[in-house]
């Protein structure tokens, strides 16, 4: 097998099985990135994006089928043991960041990731420096506010915060989960602006679920739609460019008469 | 003025009193404040450390070993504690009522009898090679430099990495997890790190009265509360070094408020009603300040 920087084989992910409420959230679902791919992951409402995700992070074990990050088998491994490889941004900016904790301690839990916890000094002077300059691209102005408790942060400051750590250390695979949605238009466009730019200087290989078809059309370099747990289609290259609004809200619709008529 | 003559005679004992204290109050904190897992296990690692101190001590072991010995075992009842929670999924407080209760039995094993004098045994306070006139004066000053050890110890590991991720998972155990650190190492590291504390903090009391009981954990714990609410009070818990520095001054200023409503008359056995209601107050004024204004926001623990 030639070496991916993600592997999705055959997932499976069922919630409350044998219920009433029973519900197939990732149905054999398929799925390859080569490294520095960028994906664009759409989909309607439960479509199994976010499951998906999930289960790239380790945050809910697979029913069944597998998941090799770098060629490395890693369905068995913890989210803990994945976050070397792995790193998120959430729609909800509070679960990004440790909000009773400063904006240096964040940046240096986002270090971790890449080298364990030792019994050194955590905040030296060369790692405040470092936050400096790293949060100073983001023109918020959060470098000169490291003693800050994360908690007093915006809602936007905060996913901006969690944009940056998330991207330090150059993860091998970034995962963006509607990390714009719950941002006034003005604040999503700069923490858009920002993802778009680490993502490009790094080349990190990235999934980013999203609900702007606008998006999906102007970044990425793959459309990758999911329904009903699977890969409904995947759209890179000249197809991808050829994209309009219109023909990927087609596709929105095609499934929903599918639905109309299995009704 | 009689009331006042009297408070001022109790000041070294109630200091020596607090010192000891101020480790179950840290105890108390770390757990609640910096992991956000509420626990009571220290009602039971209080008098475990007592009663393991002081078979040590019968035992020929040196003081300071014995006390060692104490850390050990409150330590690992903490651990139990933290695994109990982690790996059944019971909620914290539940989990530190049933190794409280099964600590109980324990004590009384390790013992062999309800109560165990250790008079005639070496204590950790007759290092102390000058004599000023009152053994209080000594216990203050041994039980000072261990508090102020800790205090600073306390302070530099809250510094590191290892520290820092820590209270990452006190604040945020989901995105801690997915920063690459273990929610449980954390937990059982820190859970154990206060019942280490706790049971110091009874080691420190059994040398210091002379005497191990089965029963002297009755209470400790809300009087623990009482005073990390009163030390929150004073010096506040926005940054580490003053939500470390808490519990020493909420012991000291604990005790000084129960020494004077001692001076005043009070009598004894009212103390635990006076102290639960305190404690009710402290808890319930955020909750009666929101009657009026808006939601404050919720904090969040783990169930
Ligand atoms: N923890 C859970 N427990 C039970 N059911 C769940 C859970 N998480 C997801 N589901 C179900 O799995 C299906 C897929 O959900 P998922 O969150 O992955 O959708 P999504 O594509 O991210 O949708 P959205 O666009 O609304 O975010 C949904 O039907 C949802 O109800
Ligand atoms: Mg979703």
């Amino acid at each position: 097998m030639t070496e991916h920087a993600l592997n999705v084989i055959a997932a499976r992910k069922t919630f409350f099985p044998g219920t009433a409420d029973e519900k197939i959230a990732l149905n054999d679902l398929s799925l390859s990135l080569a490294a520095g791919d960028f994906g664009i992951i759409i989909g309607s409402n439960g479509a199994g994006k976010s499951t998906m995700l999930n289960a790239i992070s380790g945050a809910l074990p697979l029913d069944s089928g597998q998941v090799l990050i770098n060629g490395q088998d890693v369905t068995r491994t913890s989210v803990d043991r994945r976050a070397k490889h792995v790193a998120r941004v959430f729609q909800d900016p509070m679960k990004g960041t440790a909000a009773s904790m400063t904006i240096a301690e964040n940046m240096l839990l986002a270090e971790m990731r890449q080298s364990p916890a030792t019994l050194h000094k955590g905040l030296t002077k060369a790692r405040r420096d470092r936050y400096r300059d790293l949060l100073a691209q983001l023109h918020l102005g959060l470098e000169d506010r490291l003693e800050t408790q994360v908690s007093l942060l915006s809602g936007g400051q905060r996913q901006s915060l969690s944009l940056v750590m998330a991207v330090s250390g150059e993860p091998d695979l970034l995962l963006l989960d509607e990390h714009t949605a719950a941002l006034d238009p003005r604040t999503a466009a700069i923490v858009l602006d920002a993802t778009m730019r680490a993502v490009e200087a790094l080349k990190l290989t990235t999934l980013m679920v999203t609900h702007n078809m606008q998006h999906a059309i102007d970044y990425g370099t793959r459309i990758i739609m999911l329904d009903a747990g699977r890969v409904k289609s995947d759209i890179s290259g000249a197809a991808k460019a050829k994209c309009t609004v219109q023909s990927l809200v087609d596709q929105f619709a095609h499934k929903s008469d599918h639905m109309l008529l299995g009704a | 003025m009689d009331v006042f003559n009297l408070f001022l005679s109790l000041v070294p004992v109630t200091l020596a009193q607090s010192l000891i204290l101020s480790f179950v109050v840290l105890a108390v904190m770390i757990p609640f404040r910096i992991l956000s897992f509420p626990d009571l296990t220290s009602e039971g690692s209080y008098p475990l450390g007592g009663c393991v101190c002081a078979v040590a001590l019968l035992a020929g072991i040196p003081p300071l070993l014995a006390l060692a010995l104490a850390a050990a075992a409150g330590f690992l009842a903490g651990v139990v504690t933290a695994v109990i929670h982690l790996r059944f999924r019971i909620h914290t407080l539940l989990a530190g009522i049933l190794v409280t209760t099964m600590l109980y039995s324990i004590n009384l094993r390790v013992m062999g009898k309800a109560n165990l004098p250790i008079f005639g045994e070496a204590k950790i306070y007759d290092f102390f090679p000058f004599d000023l006139g009152s053994i209080n004066y000594t216990k203050i000053i041994i039980a000072g430099l261990f508090a102020l050890l800790v205090f600073v110890m306390l302070n530099l590991w809250f510094r590191t990495e290892r520290g820092i991720a820590m209270r990452a998972v006190g604040s945020n155990p989901d995105m801690s997890e997915a920063q690459g650190i273990s929610v449980w190492k954390a937990t059982i590291g820190g859970v154990g790190m206060a019942g280490a504390f706790a049971a110091i903090g009874g080691g420190l009391m059994v040398q210091s009265q002379g005497f191990s009981d089965a029963n002297m954990g009755l209470g400790i714990l809300i009087n623990a509360l009482a005073a990390l609410m009163i030390g929150e009070a004073l010096v506040g818990k926005q940054t580490i070094t003053r939500q470390l520095a808490a519990p020493f001054v909420g012991a000291f200023a604990y005790y000084q408020l129960i020494s004077l409503c001692l001076a005043a008359g009070l009598p004894p056995s009212d103390l635990k009603i006076a102290t639960g209601v305190f404690v009710l107050l402290m808890l319930a004024g955020p909750e009666l300040r929101r009657a009026k204004g808006p939601r404050a926001a919720q904090e969040a623990f783990r169930e």
